[in-house]
């Protein structure tokens, strides 16, 4: 009943890291193309204003709910893991700094990226699987309405400006539940832990650091979402394993480039 | 005018369509019939350039349109509409909203203006009650109805309708027939259609083809498919399950 | 304008409509997933034994998962210590002690909890889409007829190969996450390999911990996301929420968890 095993369970290594570079080479560059037709889109830009924003009140609005979980406990999980630390070092007082230097740098993108990519990303490629599966691509270009302008263009914006704002939702709620549970925890007062925030040793540059990676990533999930989404054949199944594809391309994605923008940004 | 040259088509090693060649002249219900998976729908989607054939030519008024790259085939889509065979709503939109879409982005109409006029167009297909209903809540007659008035929207020469009648039931199916033929009558469009459904072709049809193994088995009115003494469009035009048709 | 209009007022009585719609939702999932969880546990020590159906979900979840695994937790090394670096660099530049707090920080929380992140994409999505596929193509509702029940033919495998497997990679993770530290130290901060090797902050409550997360993370991602995969309806639509939601609960039972649990270590092992 469950899956038979796959040939590839009788393939050499050799053979299955041969297969992995030509499929990942294949997806890259299968994204790169979809990359340029999107941009050439955008010049001169015919955007379909009602779906964009459709797309992103979709998209948005009904992440906000669990943006808030996420960050809050996020917080609270980057003051229980500091609290130590800043113990032994005999300063409490910097636990706020401690807290916001990683949160605004690096954590708050990077697990906003993450549910974003679940709830977002994943949802587009279900989206645009069952509209290739069902025909509905075909019947835009029925229509003779070009499917990339009218549909991918929305969504690639709607994805990008999404997790961006998403991203400074959770910057500042991520900080909210880390001043409460350091005040629960070590006992530092909230006005403390806001005083060791904006005491000097972080500045406009590390939410900034942040907020240019959420960008980043958003594009990277914009384009794999549209990309499996695009590509998806047969069936049920298909939208299946088209998700599956992308929440894994989006992590792989988002973690590879995050390492590349950290070291250029510093 | 619209005329197939020696299509030619195959889907990896397997051909569907080996050398097919007829024309659909202007105003008339023309029928494409033949078994399940000979090719019909494949043949149908060339015309409006969703598949490319491997041979052939396709020419449409004086134009030959396969060679055409996607931006070049918006036009011919705009002269020929097409009704597919699960009528293919937009799902996230109301049945106004689909309606509206190809006003809304080729006639330059703001969305309101659009919607009203989408209104309209659902009127002539009596499903103007059930404007802002989306697809999902309607049944399969009345999503074939809103899938005829999305297809009329920016007045075809040529309306191509894959398999219409398939999973209607016998009411809705006839309902459909009549408005093909009156479609053609009354102004004087070419439905190209592609059925195997018995009753709608000798009810309608002004001229038919049959396709057998990726090839024109047979072209002509309905009284000489009746007339023809040929065993596979004698079985398959009075439905028998002994015959030479495999 | 009417549209604009329009979605205020969705949105508008939506919002006390969602509030109350979702507590509802969340009672009712939180018992099912219960309900899920318990019969999972029934069937591990009661159920038939499927030969090889384990070892096959093993190979599924595990051989699968490695490469991706190893990539990300490899990155993610990198960035930690190259923040981390940052961060000494701007206080006290003193190095001694990073190789041995990042150690620290991986054992107690961010292998398990980043791996285990890593692993409710890949496996959670997967496991979803699989069963949701065998759902909406009725063939679940085949294995019923069997008289087979699908939990413990379906998630039953899942849930023990995932407890195994999870732990096996996350200790793999960790390893090529602290590695890639190491690296990067040297290279970024001249930080030596000798000092970089330094377990002494790593104690048994740090131990136990880790182990607790990877086999809570383990448990849960195949119950939340075969959960989502047997409560699929409709069609390819359907099979794509499924998979949706199985990533999206599962990386959220994650970060739950591990709140819990880091905040029950805080109290049980006091530095």
């Amino acid at each position: 009943m469950t899956a038979a095993p796959s040939p590839s369970r009788f393939a050499t290594l050799a053979e299955g890291v041969g297969t992995s570079v030509f499929g990942i080479a294949e997806t890259v560059g299968g994204m790169g193309l979809l990359l340029g037709r999107i941009l050439a889109r955008l010049f001169p830009p015919r955007l379909d204003y009602p779906e964009l924003r459709r797309n992103l009140y979709k998209m948005s609005v009904k992440s906000v709910p669990i943006v808030i979980i996420t960050a809050l406990f996020t917080g609270a999980i980057m003051v229980i893991q500091a609290a130590p630390i800043v113990k032994r070092l005999g300063a409490e007082g910097l636990v706020g700094w401690a807290a916001g230097f990683g949160t605004l740098r690096e954590i708050a993108p990077l697990l906003t990226a993450l549910m974003i990519s679940g709830r977002v990303g994943a949802n587009n490629t279900a989206e645009l699987g069952t509209m290739v599966v069902t025909e509905q691509i075909d019947a835009l270009r029925a229509l003779a309405i070009d499917p990339i302008a009218f549909l991918i263009l929305p969504r690639f914006i709607g994805i990008t400006v999404t997790l961006f704002m998403m991203t400074l939702y959770a910057d500042a709620l991520a900080l909210l539940g880390a001043a409460y549970s350091s005040k629960a925890l070590i006992g530092v007062e909230p006005t403390a832990f806001l005083h060791g925030l904006t005491g000097g040793l972080l500045g406009f540059a590390d939410v900034a650091n942040g907020l240019v990676k959420s960008v980043v990533f958003g594009l990277v999930i914009a384009l794999a979402s549209c990309h499996f989404g695009l590509t998806t054949t047969g069936g049920a199944p298909g939208v299946g394993k088209s998700v599956n594809a992308t929440v894994v391309a989006s992590a792989a994605g988002i973690f590879v480039l995050d390492y590349f923008v950290s070291f250029l940004l510093g | 005018m619209i005329s197939f040259k020696h299509i030619k088509k195959a889907f990896g090693p397997k051909p569907v369509l080996d050398d097919v060649s007829f024309d659909v002249k202007r105003g008339e219900v023309f029928f494409i019939i033949g078994a399940s998976g000979v090719g019909k729908s494949v043949l149908i989607k060339h015309l409006i350039g969703l598949l490319r054939p491997d041979g052939g030519e396709i020419w449409l008024d004086g134009e030959e349109i396969s060679r055409k790259d996607e931006l070049g085939m918006m036009p011919v889509r705009k002269k020929c509409a097409m009704v597919f065979q699960h009528s293919t709503l937009f799902d996230s939109m109301t049945c106004a909203e689909n309606v509206a879409l190809p006003l809304r982005k080729h006639r330059g109409m703001k969305t309101r203006d659009a919607l009203i006029e989408a209104k309209n167009r659902l009127e002539v297909v009596h499903m103007q009650d059930f404007a802002d209903r989306f697809p999902s809540e309607l049944g399969d007659g009345m999503r074939k109805r809103v899938a005829i008035a999305r297809a009329l929207t920016l007045d075809p020469t040529y309306v191509l309708f894959d398999e219409p009648t398939t999973s209607l039931d016998p009411v809705s199916a006839r309902r459909v027939d009549k408005l093909i033929r009156e479609l053609s009558d009354k102004l004087g469009v070419t439905s190209i259609v592609v059925s195997h459904d018995l009753a709608s072709i000798f009810s309608i049809a002004d001229r038919i083809v049959m396709l057998y193994r990726g090839k024109v088995k047979l072209m002509g009115t309905p009284e000489e498919f009746k007339a023809v003494d040929d065993p596979i469009v004698q079985q398959f035009i009075h439905g028998r399950a002994q015959g030479p048709i495999e | 304008m009417s549209v604009q209009s329009r979605q205020a007022t969705v949105a508008h009585r939506g919002f006390v409509f969602d509030l109350g719609s979702a507590a509802i939702d969340l009672a009712r999932s939180g018992w099912e997933l219960y309900s899920v969880f318990a019969r999972t546990l029934y069937f591990v020590a009661r159920g038939k034994r499927e030969k090889g159906a384990v070892l096959r979900q093993m190979y599924e979840i595990g051989n699968k998962s490695a490469f991706f695994l190893t990539i990300t937790m490899g990155f993610i090394g990198m960035i930690l210590v190259y923040q981390s670096g940052l961060q000494t660099k701007r206080i006290l530049p003193d190095f001694t002690l990073l190789g041995a707090t990042y150690l620290e920080l991986l054992v107690r929380d961010l292998a398990a909890s980043i791996g285990a992140l890593m692993l409710a994409t890949r496996v959670g999505a997967g496991i979803a889409a699989e069963i949701g596929s065998m759902v909406v193509t009725e063939q679940v509702d085949a294995l019923r007829m069997c008289a087979a029940d699908p939990i413990d033919f379906l998630i039953k495998p899942r849930f023990i190969a995932s407890v195994i497997m999870t732990t096996v990679l996350i200790i793999w993770a960790a390893a090529v996450a602290y590695v890639a530290g190491g690296a990067t130290a040297y290279f970024a901060f001249d930080v030596p390999w000798r000092t970089f090797l330094n377990i002494q902050l790593v104690d048994h409550g740090d131990l136990i911990t880790g182990l607790t997360k990877c086999v809570a993370y383990g448990a849960a991602i195949p119950i939340v996301s075969g959960y989502c995969g047997l409560s699929t309806f409709g069609g390819s639509e359907g099979v794509g929420w499924a998979t949706t939601r199985a990533v999206v609960n599962s990386s959220l039972a994650i970060i739950v968890l591990n709140f819990f649990i880091s905040a029950a270590a805080f109290v049980v092992f006091p530095k």
